[in-house]
């Protein structure tokens, strides 16, 4: 696992514009293949709503109200705001997904976040810190 | 009274009690929850169109926890597994327990932890449906969170609603339980094989339910023993 997610996330930190492809199928890959049973017995938070797969790293802090799966990877000391849905998305290392933030087939980078709230994202790749939504739209990268 | 326990009062009250709910939000309550029923309606109906233009037949199962659901699924997924290939939705509070049960007996199984809610609704299985290749599937159980009050509320687009019931519940149950029996197809009354022991008046069971509704199919069971689990399989058409 932790082979594919290295090699996902050298992938997103070069993006070019025919990456597209690629990306997809690197995301597909990992969630059918490394993401077959759950493992989130180690969150902190309160009872969210998990269809599995759904694998939670160490230290991830979930707020209420969220909805996770199926197919969904966060990375350790990760935090997820209250109201947020997240569905066949990988969100790496120390990212933090703001609140109401919906988001399916998508890729968050290492320490990214995505502070601002009330955002519907897919098929997408977002690294970096935004505060608003007009940012956010500005900084991903669409592969779909 | 801490800040963030005032704002999950807000919030429950915004979302789940219309009763509750101050003057000033009353009517954005009510236009809330009419909305979100008239959404799920709809995305059930799509769910089902969707399942019957593939060839799949759905089944959801109801009632309460200890009733029998988890162990009827295993009896019927024993006899037809041969025959169907059979996805199990498995809807819990938390653990796999259900679902690891059934995944022995032959079947692709996918749990759904609901935390804090009580029911499953049309979006869990929508969501759930998205992700799998439904060319690989003939027959689709939901079997739903241990409850005879929440599930009533969400239809999840199935062909037909099972409601499990059994005699050591007493035989109050389905009385007490009007609604589930309503909009059920076929009402089960388990753990028949302890009828002798515990008195239940079975007949009172059984006309309950007929009282309720009188299209339900009501079959009495014990999946322990296996007594009648037949009677069920014929009397879904599987």
């Amino acid at each position: 696992m932790k082979k594919e997610l290295k090699e996902i996330e050298k992938t997103i930190s070069s993006l070019e514009l025919n990456s597209q492809t690629q990306i997809q199928e690197l995301l597909n890959i990992f969630l059918k293949t490394h993401l077959k049973r759950s493992k989130i017995d180690n969150f902190i938070g309160d009872y969210p709503t998990f269809i599995e797969p759904v694998h939670l790293e160490e230290n991830v802090k979930i707020g209420d109200d969220v909805l996770l799966g199926p197919n969904v990877f966060i990375g350790k000391n990760s935090e997820i705001k209250n109201y947020v849905e997240i569905s066949n998305s990988i969100i790496f290392d120390n990212a933090i997904i703001g609140e109401n933030i919906k988001m399916d087939n998508c890729i968050i980078g290492k320490n990214s976040s995505l502070s601002c709230k009330n955002t519907p994202i897919d098929n997408c790749v977002v690294v970096g810190n935004v505060k608003t939504k007009e940012d956010l739209y500005k900084i991903m990268y669409k592969f779909k | 009274m801490s800040e963030k326990r005032k704002q999950e009062i807000h919030r429950i009250k915004e979302l789940e009690s219309i009763n509750l709910a101050t003057e000033d939000i009353r009517e954005f309550v009510i236009e809330t929850k009419k909305e979100v029923e008239k959404d799920n309606e709809l995305l059930a109906n799509q769910i089902n169109n969707k399942l019957k233009n593939n060839g799949i037949k759905s089944i959801d199962i109801v009632g309460a926890i200890g009733a029998g659901k988890t162990a009827i699924l295993e009896k019927i997924a024993e006899k037809i597994s041969e025959k169907y290939r059979i996805l199990v939705i498995c809807g819990d509070i938390t653990t796999r327990v259900d679902a690891d049960r059934i995944e022995k007996h032959n079947v692709d199984t996918v749990q759904i932890n609901t935390g804090r809610e009580c029911a499953l609704n049309a979006y869990h299985i929508h969501q759930v449906l998205k992700s799998k290749d439904l060319n690989d599937y003939d027959l689709i159980f939901v079997e739903n969170v241990g409850n005879l009050i929440c599930p009533s509320e969400f239809k999840l687009g199935t062909d037909k609603r099972i409601t499990v019931v059994s005699i050591t519940e007493g035989e109050w149950v389905i009385e007490k339980h009007p609604m589930l029996f309503k909009m059920s197809d076929i009402a089960v009354i388990n753990k028949i094989d302890l009828l002798e022991r515990l008195g239940t008046n079975l007949d009172k069971m059984v006309k309950d339910a007929k009282n309720f509704n009188p299209n339900i199919e009501v079959i009495t069971i014990s999946a322990k023993t296996g007594k009648n689990i037949d009677l069920l399989i014929e009397a879904l058409e599987l």
